[in-house]
């Protein structure tokens, strides 16, 4: 007899989880604003920000030189210096006083000075000093500025030094300048690239922020219709806890397994990123994390009592979760407090592990910890999910009941 | 008349006042959620510039020599060696693992050959996945492997009896002596706060202005609203934000004060330009508002337009990317976001100090987004009166 009862319930709340999920589907391709945080966004901000940061790096940065020493040294310097990728000279001019003028009037975001005793310094066996003044507007500009001088002052050096010595063999003359030599390998992101570094994580939280908004705006329409602003229908089939959360979970997984490939696939594809993930480890990943996503937006949407505020209160803290993870600003410099403040969102392992798996071609066991923290999430927003539903299912029962 | 306007201005604003005390989302957007942005940014970037980030070392010539080298490198400030590997994969695995930024590579026979004057190579690898700290830290790696080098060249140069002096002018005839004009730390913190606050301040004015308006429209409020201001939008208008200015505008002051006058970032052109700067944005964001929602005057559809406004500023205003390394057609359309023109007068004044007719371009701007909504009014004022709410 009780068996007969517990596999009755079970089909029931089945019944129910399938007619709640069909529900929820419904409810969202028919309501033009989940349609745009669900699909339109998702499609279309990747491309925007790719498009943005497609050049990856800055070059030709405009500086101008002032030239006090006038000699062949200076000259080449100077020449060696436009001659570079990052940065090009718009002008000579005959002091500082020039110079400046220009770089106020933005013309240039640098100053090249070479002191009248350069050439004179170096005759003498002096160690001598080229100035560089750089507008600090963009730290990209200070970049390009001071590498291409160091750049074109180490060549040098290494020139006047062969000069000096009198080797014999260019053998010699190699060994004497640089006795150890050193090679620099740019991991992962070979070009120095903006959008290499940066689209990634911009994915990742795309996701979860679009999560946020849609089911927020959802949460919000449905306390406007119902009675009583609640967020459970007074409903027969809306009463068990697991079925609501589980049927409309499941929509959720199901459109963003969709839009996950899209975001997570298809787009550093079509901008030409850095993409070496082995797909089965990224699959295995991204399954906690858009799980833990749409529970913790289900959590957070209890929060947005009208259709709008979603945005009111969600759009902002992008910026905020996109620091705190660690990309822009290294993780090893976040301080303590914050670092666990961001232990909160799924974005921030969300984050740490895409990026590990897609630019640096890690596999689980490299990402284990950010794995284990997703599916820790998962189980706690699901319960906090629950929770806040159980708590909402009592209350329209209670409204219902004093109705009745 | 004017006593009459002023009556109207004032019944409308003590309206808007009641209104905003009875919801807490206003309280939220003006004040908690930029407070909390400012505290955030602050004190995560609250070094200025990242130092001791990981680095690792893989040395299996252990002599004398590549461990100096590895003390020399411990020393530097963003430089701090957390672990030994003894091979290449296990280091690239740790930095896969997230553990290290970098490594520094010292083969195997390294000292012997440099002895022997057989020109040793050694390497470093930055994860360059994190820019930041990728770039931080290849220049710390690049001058010690420089130096590394040197310091060869300089013990026989001291045992051939060059004085100091003379040894480096020797090994570096030509110095780079860079200055960073007003940011000498580089500190990160005054290069993103400067624009990120104002950033976020102005997207939560867009979308606070948009949603007063469109919930009049939602709640059905709106008859009312235009019969006190006489039917006059201007007036509606002008009573209902005038708090929300006010309040803004405290808020706009609030960061100015915090940044500037407390934790000292450079201000090089006195505090009133930037607190003039800080009334036009605060003025051009509200208008900018006004003008979404007459665009599209259904609050959904306004508010969406504002939030994909707000959040592209960030990017395509250049302070972090800078705009000319941007497609062409990006460097026009960047002129069409408030942030820019702020971030440009911000640059100029309290970065450089540059007098202020050096940016009066970028005050015309802002004053031309406080323009917009003449456009418009017509149309805003018959959705606000005729457009039923559209969910």
């Amino acid at each position: 007899m009780k068996k007969v009862r517990s596999r009755h319930k079970i089909a029931e709340g089945l019944n129910d989880l399938f007619y709640i999920w069909r529900e929820e589907f419904s409810n969202v391709l028919k309501d033009q604003g989940v349609l745009i945080f669900f699909f339109l966004v998702p499609l279309a901000y990747p491309i925007l920000y790719a498009f943005i940061y497609t050049n990856e790096t800055v070059r030709e940065v405009p500086v101008v030189a002032v030239d006090h020493s006038h000699s062949t040294l200076s000259r080449k310097f100077l020449r060696d210096a436009d001659a570079s990728p990052d940065i090009h000279v718009i002008a000579y001019c005959a002091d500082l006083e020039e110079a400046k003028d220009i770089m106020r009037k933005k013309g240039a975001y640098g100053t090249i000075y070479i002191p009248a005793h350069f050439s004179d310094d170096i005759a003498k066996g002096i160690q001598t000093q080229v100035q560089i003044y750089c507008d600090m507007s963009g730290l990209l500009y200070y970049k390009a500025i001071l590498s291409t001088c160091t750049d074109v002052s180490l060549e040098m050096n290494r020139q006047i030094k062969i000069s000096r010595l009198g080797n014999t063999t260019d053998k010699q003359d190699e060994v004497s300048t640089q006795p150890i030599l050193y090679e620099n390998v740019a991991l992962f992101n070979p070009q120095n690239g903006f959008a290499s570094f940066l689209i990634p994580a911009v994915l990742i939280l795309i996701i979860q922020q679009t999560l946020l908004l849609g089911i927020g705006l959802s949460a919000g329409t449905a306390r406007e219709n119902n009675r009583f602003k609640d967020l459970v229908p007074l409903n027969r089939r809306y009463h068990g806890t697991l079925r609501i959360v589980l049927g409309k979970s499941l929509v959720y997984f199901m459109i963003y397994l969709l839009m996950g490939t899209y975001i997570l696939c298809a787009v550093p594809k079509m901008f030409n990123l850095v993409q070496i993930a082995q797909a089965n480890v990224l699959f295995t990943f991204i399954i906690p994390y858009l799980s833990a996503c749409i529970f913790f937006a289900m959590t957070a949407s209890i929060a947005i009592r009208n259709r709008e505020t979603c945005m009111l209160i969600f759009v902002f803290t992008s910026l905020p979760l996109l620091f705190i993870s660690g990309i822009s600003w290294p993780g090893a410099a976040v301080p303590p407090f914050w670092k666990y403040f961001s232990w909160l969102f799924p974005s921030t392992f969300g984050i740490n592990g895409f990026i590990r798996i897609n630019s640096m071609g890690a596999t689980l066991p490299e990402i284990l910890f950010e794995y284990r923290a997703l599916w820790l999430q998962t189980g706690i927003y699901f319960l906090t999910t629950c929770w806040v539903y159980r708590h909402q299912i009592l209350l329209s029962q209670k409204h219902g009941g004093a109705q009745n | 008349m004017i006593r009459g306007t002023l009556h109207r201005i004032a019944l409308l604003t003590k309206r808007e006042l009641k209104e905003m005390g009875s919801r807490p989302l206003y309280l939220f957007c003006i004040i908690i959620a930029p407070l909390f942005c400012y505290i955030f940014f602050t004190t995560l970037m609250g070094n200025g510039l990242p130092t001791d980030m990981p680095v690792g070392v893989v040395d299996p010539d252990n002599t004398t020599t590549t461990r100096n080298i590895i003390r020399n490198l411990d020393a530097f400030q963003q430089t701090q060696i957390t672990a030994h590997y003894p091979t290449v994969t296990e280091a690239r695995e740790a930095m896969q693992r997230g553990e290290i930024y970098a490594f520094y590579y010292i083969p195997e026979g390294t000292t012997e050959k440099t002895l022997s004057s057989r020109q040793p190579t050694v390497s470093f690898y930055t994860n360059n996945s994190l820019l930041i700290a990728g770039s931080l830290l290849y220049k710390d790696l690049r001058t010690m492997s420089e130096l590394a080098g040197g310091a060869v060249g300089r013990a026989t140069l001291y045992a051939k009896g060059a004085t100091e002096n003379q040894a480096m002018a020797f090994l570096q005839p030509i110095v780079i002596d860079a200055h960073a004009l007003n940011n000498p730390w580089l500190n990160y913190s005054v290069y993103l706060c400067n624009a990120i606050l104002p950033g976020i301040l102005m997207l939560l004015i867009f979308m606070v202005t948009i949603y007063s308006i469109g919930s009049e429209v939602k709640n059905g409020t709106a008859q009312t609203w235009m019969r006190i201001a006489n039917n006059n939008i201007n007036m509606a208008l002008t009573g209902k934000l005038l708090p929300q200015t006010i309040l803004f505008f405290i808020m706009a002051a609030f960061y100015n004060v915090y940044l500037y006058g407390y934790l000292h970032f450079p201000c090089n052109s006195g505090i009133f330009p930037m607190l003039l700067a800080a009334l036009l944005m605060v003025l051009a964001s509200q208008a900018f508002g006004i003008f979404l929602y007459g665009l599209f005057p259904a609050l959904r559809l306004a508010l969406s337009a504002a939030s994909l406004w707000g959040v592209v500023s960030f990017s395509i205003s250049g302070f972090s990317f800078p705009v000319m390394a941007m497609n062409p057609a990006l460097q026009a359309l960047c002129n069409l976001f408030p942030l820019r023109h702020y971030f440009l007068i911000y640059v100029d004044q309290a970065l450089n100090g540059y007098p202020m007719a050096y940016a009066w371009e970028s005050y015309i701007a802002l004053l031309v987004f406080v323009m917009l909504p003449l456009f418009i009014l017509k149309r805003l004022h018959k959705a606000i009166l005729y457009y039923p709410y559209m969910p």
